[in-house]
Formats: C-alpha cells, structure tokens, sequence
C-alpha cells in the first residue's frame, strides 16, 4: 500500500523470492508481516488474517516446506525462500486430494478457515502420510475452526491420507450419486471448491482502484458525555481525505433490529466501551491510525450500569431517554391458571440459573467496502446477515431514497447472528459520500470484540409445580437479560426466549416473563439459538432435577411431558405434528442410556465411558506411537 | 501495528553487537517474533514504531546444538519443535518434548526460539519448569572493545520478575546450556483449555532417575512455571524424594508442599490445588516414560483418602 505518512528515514526491504514456484522481487515495509505482502502486494488472498496474534491459523503458509503463521513472520525473514501458498497447491481449475475430499465431507462451510485448515492437513499428511487421527488433530491443533465442530474436516483429512495411501481408490473423493433426490444423500456444496481453492474473496480480500482505508476511534469509556471532539489536527495529516463524526450524518441517525436507537457515531455521549466515536479514511491504515491518534476528544464521564437488577432500581442511571426505565422489551406469557396448577402439584420446584456474556468469534472480523457509483448510487459491500433492512436504515441515515442505495452482500466468513447488526456499514457510506472514493474497512479481531454484540448474559428464575408421577402442573419462569448499551435484536432474542421458554413440553398453566434491560456493557444481540439456549438450559436443567427428586428416569419425565400432535404451545398455537418423541428415543438410543434415576444407579455406569464417548483430551500421539520410550517416530524432511 | 523504520539481518555475532550498539533508543532484538508481532495489537503494546529491528535468525552459529561433554549447548535459533523432532535432544533432554507438546502449536514452534521464551521472561513462559531441572544457563554476548565477550547467568537466576531478567544492555543471549539427562524420564503438566495454542496458568516439569532395582529414586528434579512471578525450582521436594523408596504415599506426601510456593497474583487457591496433583501427576508420567504402569486415577484417589 502506499504510505503517504512514511518518515523518511525508512528503508523499504527488498525481497527475492519464490513463491508458488515463481520468482518474486518485492519491496517490502521494514515492518510489514509476510502476510501483508502475500495479500496486498501479491494479491494472493487465499491466505486470510482472522486475528493476526497466531491464535486462529488462517494464514498458515509453507516457508520452505514447513508450515507457518504468517501474520507472526516479519516479512523481512523471507528473503531468499520458497514459499507455497493455497493457491500454489493445485493448478488451476484443480484440486488436490485434499481439497477434494473437503469438498467431499463438507468440510467447508463459512469457508474462512479452510484456506488454512487444507493447508495444515497437507502439512499433517506430507509430515506423515501415515498419521492417524489422535496425531492428525493434533497437528492441526494451531487452526481454528468456528462452523463445523471439526468432525466433517477431520473426516477429509482421513480420506484424503487413505487415497494418497493407496488404501483407497481415487475415487473416494467423487461425489455420492444422489439418483432422482438430494434428500436422503450427502451433496456436495456448490461453493466448496472456491473456499478449498482460497479463491473466494471476502469483502476483506476485495480491493478497488483509488480506495482509501478507514479507522475508528473507540470510546475508552463505558458511559461518558461527549464534551468536544476536536478532529483539526488529523484532518491536517498528509493522506488524510476526511474525518467523520456523527456531525456528517446528513438524515436521521439511528438503527437497530427493533429500535433504532442505535448512531453511526456517538451523539452527544458514548454508552459502551468500544463504540464508535470517530472515524478517519486516509490512504493507508497506517496514515489512518496515525491521525486518528491526533483527534482530541473530551469526555465527562457519566455513572455507569454494569449490572442488569441495578439497571430496574429506581433512581438507576438512565442510559437512553427514551426509556426511562432502561427497558428495552418485556414480553409476557400467560396460559391457563398458575395458581391452580401449583396448588395441584405434589413437589415444587424452585431454583435460578444464569449465563454468560458469549462471543461469536467468527474467523472472518467484520470488513467492508463502500463507494459511490456514477449515479450516486451508494454501495456498500459486507458480509451482511440482513442487508434488504440494512438498506432501508441506511437510506435514512445518509436521506438518500431507497434507489439511490445499494448493499451488496459478500461472502459471510462466519456470522452466527453477530452480523446482523449495522454498527459499521453507515461509516463506510459516509465516507464513500465525503471523499468521493471507494472506502475500506477491516476491523482487527480486538476491536471485533469490542464493538460487535454478544450473546445475551442472563439470569432466570424459576418455578416449577409437579405431580408424583412426572407431570408438570405449572411454570413460572421469569428472565432477566443484559441487552447492553444498545438494542439491537434484543427484542426479537426475548421474544424467541419466551416462546421457547418451558421447552418442547405441554404446560397447561405458566407464567413467562423475559425482560432486556439496558446496561454499559457490550451490546447483546443475535447469536444462535436467538434467546433459545438460555431458556432451554434452565428448562432442561428443572427437568433433569425434577427425575431426581421424583425417582424417575430422565427420558421418562420428559415423555411424560412432552409436545405430542394436538397439543397447545405455550403461546397457545395448536400443533399437528411434534416430533420430541423420536428426538427422545434417538437420544437415548445413541447414548446407550442406562435407564433409572441419575442420583440411584451406583458408582459404575455402562453409558459413561463407553463406546462412542469423548475420551479427555490429551497430548502425545507422536511419542504414542514410538512405545514407551516416548521416542517421537515421526521426523520432520526439511 | 508495528512500525519499523530498518529491519536489519546480521551474519555475524559482532556484526549484531555492532548494530544493536548503534541502534536508536527502542529497537530491539527478534528472533521468531513469536512474541513481538502479538505484542503489537491494542490492548497490549497498541501502535508501537521500533527504529530498527535487528534479527538475529541468520548469524553465523546461531543455528543447531551440539553435546559437550555432560553439558548440551543449544544455540539460540533453536526452536521448539526442534525438541519434539530431534531424536538427539529427544534422548538428552528427556522433558522438553513433553513441553514442547504443549507450547502453542506446530507452527508457532517451528518459529519461536527457547532463547526468546527466556528472555521474554513471562511467569506463564512454558520453558522454564523445563529448563530449570536441567540446571539450564544462559550465555550472554556483549561488546568488549571491538572484541565479543561473554558471560553465563543460571537461567533460574536470570529472570528476576515478570518480563524482568539480568539481561543488561547492549547484550544478546546467544545460547542455553543444559545438563545432558540421558536415562531420565520427562514429563510437562500444563493447565489448558485446548490442546494447543493455551497460555499456562501452571506448568510443572519433572525428570526422574530410578536405580538399578527400579524401586528407589535415584534423582528427581522438579519445577514450576506460573505460580508467581519467577518459576520455582522444588529443591526440597527433590531432596525428601532423592534415595527414597518409591511409593505411591511418598508421591502422595511430597505433592502437598508445593502448595507454599504459589504468590500469584490471581486464582491463588485454585493455582494451589493444581500444583498438587500436578507435582503427583509430573512424577508419575516421568515413571511411564521409563517403563512404569501408568496408575489409574481411582487408584490415585485411595492413596489420597
């Protein structure tokens, strides 16, 4: 990249070498990672960046056959070696064994890792071909993958070792036949081949001609008044093209799922550490970062909520005034008599139950490209989980009608719901509109943290009325959430907490309340299961605990209770199909499940331990393998 | 971001010294750059501009070991993976296999240098434990004149606090002398939440003689990394165990004293009950790697009760 802000002094880093089999001369910044010049300087994308610290594996790389992270290796190391990229493993319109067999499994499905994952299983196989598959997880050990849940990838590596083995035939990596039907047969995905390959581009490996970079200058503070921002001096800095507060939005500032309670910028106070204060696009992100350091911003800080019962105490600071009370959204439900059902029950049950603050940490941070079109047409292109809504609420901010606004969505490198929020896409457009020239952004992994919404922490109390034979009389469950500074899908992820409060079983009395209330913390939002998880984990627990105290079996007090065809749920829809009863009995199937009571059956238990349990992960498959003099028998050919 | 104005790749020893005499104030040293490039990310270090980095991967002698005589002197651009993948250093240096197992993972370990775990001084650094049962020194290199001279530091001497060592300025570590423990058995305990990639909150390794009747415990050597601010080598442990005969209720009886040693700053109790079954478990997988049966956990529990 170009690099306007470069001192003089600077003594840029000649490099020869080869890469991919082909000789390279580049000249590289003294401080630039191989990384940086694999990607902007050779355009070899395939090699991605998911947190740049060697924790995540996405930019694993051969340095002279020996398999790195390239975010780790200062550039100027590669003098003079031989460096093999994904791109560089197949020709052209081919795969490798590999490949093909992640292709195969499936093994790729947000495709943000695979890049790196197909390049530590090539390395894993090329150091032995003849691993298995304790040895395979562990050398592969350094990548990270965040959709899969690995089986489907260790399943291609086990594939791909046995047909470059011979032990099977190459045609093991073709697809199954699926005859009249998908349904019932494994398919291949349609996009595997450009994520095996590294030739998918996220919006973070698009680039555009003339394009500036933009940073964002994050709020230390978790509640504080803006008093000044003063951006004079960054916006004298040479490469600086412009400098955005919220003062640029030219419509009404605001988004959200649900309230649109949310600025581009902060207005007037900041509610969370991490939100975005100001934002400058420059040439190069060094030139970015350096002005940004220059933006005086002068804050009083204000009381802080930190805890979701303080945020319902009366006099609690107020963190938006249009809610008083710091209530983002209770939903109610009500069904039959409560009273009644308690009054009926022979055991009750009452206990509370929390859950953390939950990242999403998808290997793809957020990233994204805005420019605006010849005519004036402003786009915006990211790996948006919700860009038709995105695009009406950017049509407000920046009051352009809806035709003169345009999101593009990019491949969505991991998203889990952490994707739906707009907390960046607004500040690309602005400075698109303001510059007149495409506009980059890339969070790192730390400020993906801090800015992104999280899953909700929350905290439920429970109440749970039963006769002697297992039958639940009545529910009173009442949720207590942390929504954060911000709205966002809060109201949704209650809503989802409440349908699915008492789980899939027939409650005739019960009484849901889930609230979300605002606090200084990171904003909550949309993570999988959307308000599910936290229900069900206090809703399963009750259950496993009622069996105990009532000495029945787990599977049967559930089947006791359980949705059948014709039953109403708790929002009193009627159902005509339920299918708990074959997910209970594939369950208990599949666990081996020793019937019984969970607190009654003795020390020893065949479903423990068994078949087909996890076994505790430990280290060593390399010695293992040697015998007992612990001797690794595998040696690295360098 | 890191910042750098000259990256500069000495091939000599003098040559490095030269430079790093010469350098502006902030430059600094890299090896792997492991540790460097982390450091350089909000939260830590931030945006952090180094006048000139000075990496000594490519000087002369700085790669490979060799023994000499009950001593093995490994040179500074030794790396981790070398001790999981060397059959020489596996045989001499019977525990660090163990650690480097656990230390990040292949590829990180194929970069970073024992030296520059070391030298960065982190009381999670895994190679401590390791190193100080092998009565590990430190070689340092500086500018007499024009000439290099050198001096050697215990390494247990040498890190005197939290990313704090002897190191004096002006200096490079060019080296990590070890004794040579061929017939030991080795092991490494870590607390981690994954197999790889995990930064210890204690780390504990163990090498350990036998005599010729298998029953007695001819040597033990003990140490634990991330219990404070320097690790700690359990020297009266090894000597309540040194002759003693082998039983289960020594082991049992010795892994309760380290307890004391733990001054964290954090998780004070929970470091105090790992430390335990981690001095236990250490010296138990030390015997499997002899040859011994590995006890069963529940057998492990009755001795305890």
């Amino acid at each position: 990249m170009p690099d306007t802000l470069t001192p003089p002094t600077i003594t840029p880093v000649q490099l020869d070498l080869t890469v991919n089999g082909r000789r390279q001369r580049v000249q590289a910044d003294p401080g630039a990672r191989l990384l940086d010049v694999l990607r902007d300087q050779m355009m070899l994308t395939g090699t991605k960046e998911g947190c740049g610290a060697g924790e995540c594996g996405t930019c694993s790389v051969f340095v002279d056959g020996k398999l790195i992270k390239s975010c780790l290796m200062p550039a100027a190391k590669a003098q003079g070696v031989a460096i093999e990229t994904v791109e560089g493993l197949a020709g052209m319109g081919d795969l490798t064994p590999v490949q093909k067999a992640f292709h195969k499994t499936g093994a790729s499905q947000c495709g943000y890792c695979i890049p790196g994952m197909v390049m530590a299983a090539t390395a894993a196989l090329r150091d032995n071909p003849a691993a298995d598959i304790e040895e395979i997880k562990e050398r592969m050990g350094g990548n990270i993958c965040r959709c899969t849940g690995y089986s489907k990838i260790f399943e291609a590596v086990e594939i791909a070792r046995d047909v470059i083995a011979g032990r099977l035939p190459d045609t093991a990596l073709d697809p199954e036949a699926v005859g009249n039907s998908f349904i019932g047969h494994n398919t291949r995905r349609m996009d595997a081949p450009s994520k095996v390959s590294g030739r998918l581009q996220y919006a973070g490996d698009m680039v555009m001609p003339g394009m500036l970079h933009l940073q964002v200058l994050r709020s230390p503070h978790a509640h504080a008044t803006i008093v000044s921002i003063d951006t004079s001096e960054a916006e004298a800095c040479p490469g600086v093209h412009c400098v955005l507060t919220c003062d640029d939005v030219p419509g009404k500032d605001g988004f959200g799922v649900f309230v649109h309670d949310q600025p581009v910028m902060a207005r007037g106070k900041v509610r969370h550490v991490g939100e975005a204060v100001a934002a400058v696009a420059a040439d190069s992100v060094r030139a970015a970062r350096e002005a940004m350091a220059l933006i005086r911003v002068e804050y009083e800080a204000l009381p802080g909520l930190f805890d979701p019962e303080d945020a319902l105490k009366p006099g609690a600071p107020v963190i938006h005034d249009y809610a008083a009370d710091n209530v983002v959204k209770h939903i109610p439900v009500r069904k039959g008599d409560p009273d009644r059902g308690f009054a009926a029950a022979d055991l009750i049950l009452e206990d509370s139950f929390s859950t953390q603050q939950v990242e999403h940490a998808y290997l793809e941070p957020e990233a994204g490209i805005a420019y605006v079109d010849p005519d004036d047409v402003v786009v915006v292109i990211s790996p948006s989980q919700n860009i038709t809504h995105h695009r009406h609420m950017l049509s407000h901010i920046i009051a352009k009608p809806i035709n003169k606004v345009r999101f593009i969505m990019s491949p969505v490198g991991g998203g889990f719901g952490g994707k739906e929020d707009m907390i960046y896409q607004g500040m690309l457009a602005l400075a698109a509109m303001k510059t007149g020239r495409p506009v980059k952004l890339v969070f790192t992994r730390e400020e993906s943290f801090a800015a992104s919404a999280k899953r909700h922490p929350s905290r439920t109390r429970y109440r749970m009325g039963l006769t002697k034979d297992g039958r639940i009389t009545a529910i009173e469950f009442e949720m207590l959430s942390d929504g954060g500074a911000y709205g966002m899908s809060s109201e949704g992820v209650m809503r989802k907490a409440a349908i699915l409060s008492c789980g899939p079983y027939e409650i005739e009395n019960l009484k849901v309340d889930t609230r979300v209330v605002y606090t200084n913390n990171t904003p909550s939002g949309a993570f999988r299961t959307f308000g599910g998880m936290q229900a069900q984990f206090a809703t399963e627990s009750m259950m496993d605990m009622a069996a105990e105290r009532l000495g029945m079996d787990p599977f049967e007090i559930r089947r006791v209770n359980m949705m059948r065809a014709g039953s109403r749920t708790h929002t009193q829809q009627t159902l005509t199909s339920a299918a708990i009863d074959r997910v209970l009995d594939a369950a208990e199937a599949a666990s081996r499940w020793e019937a019984g009571v969970p607190n009654g059956r003795g020390a020893t238990r065949g479903d423990l331990d068994g078949p087909g349990t996890r076994k505790p992960c430990t280290l060593g498959a390399r010695f293992r393998a040697g015998g007992a003099g612990m001797v690794p028998t595998v040696k690295e050919t360098s | 971001m890191l910042y750098c104005d000259t990256y500069l790749q000495p091939a000599t020893l003098l040559e490095a010294l030269r430079m790093l005499q010469a350098a502006p104030e902030g430059s600094r040293i890299v090896a792997g750059a492991t540790d460097l490039l982390p450091w350089a990310r909000e939260g830590r270090g931030g945006d952090v501009r180094v006048p000139q980095l000075i990496d000594v991967t490519r000087v002369e002698g700085f790669a490979g070991w060799r023994r000499e005589g009950d001593r093995v002197r490994l040179n500074a651009g030794t790396v981790y993976q070398e001790f999981l993948e060397d059959d020489g250093l596996v045989r001499l240096l019977p525990n660090m296999p163990h650690c480097a197992a656990w230390f990040a993972d292949d590829q990180i370990r194929r970069q970073a240098t024992l030296i520059g775990n070391i030298v960065n001084a982190s009381p999670a650094g895994d190679g401590f434990p390791p190193v100080l049962t092998l009565n590990a020194e430190i070689e340092l290199a500086r500018l007499e004149g024009d000439r290099v001279a050198t001096r050697t530091v215990s390494v247990e001497e040498f890190v005197t606090g939290p990313g704090r060592t002897l190191m004096q300025p002006g200096e490079i570590a060019t080296a990590v002398t070890c004794d040579a423990m061929e017939g030991y058995g080795g092991s490494f305990q870590k607390v981690g939440l994954r197999r790889s990639l995990v930064i210890s909150a204690v780390c504990c390794a163990a090498l350990v003689k036998t005599d010729a009747s298998g029953r007695v415990f001819e040597d033990v050597r003990l140490a634990l990394g991330g219990v404070g601010p320097r690790p700690v080598r359990l020297r009266d442990i090894e000597e309540m165990l040194r002759g003693r005969e082998m039983t289960p209720e020594l082991v049992a009886e010795a892994s309760i004293l380290p307890a004391r040693h733990v001054a964290s700053r954090s998780r004070v109790e929970y470091r105090r009950a790992v430390v335990q079954g981690f001095v236990e478990a250490a010296i138990e997988e030390a015997l499997v790697a002899l040859g011994a049966p590995r006890t069963h956990a529940t057998e492990r529990e009755a001795v305890h009760a």
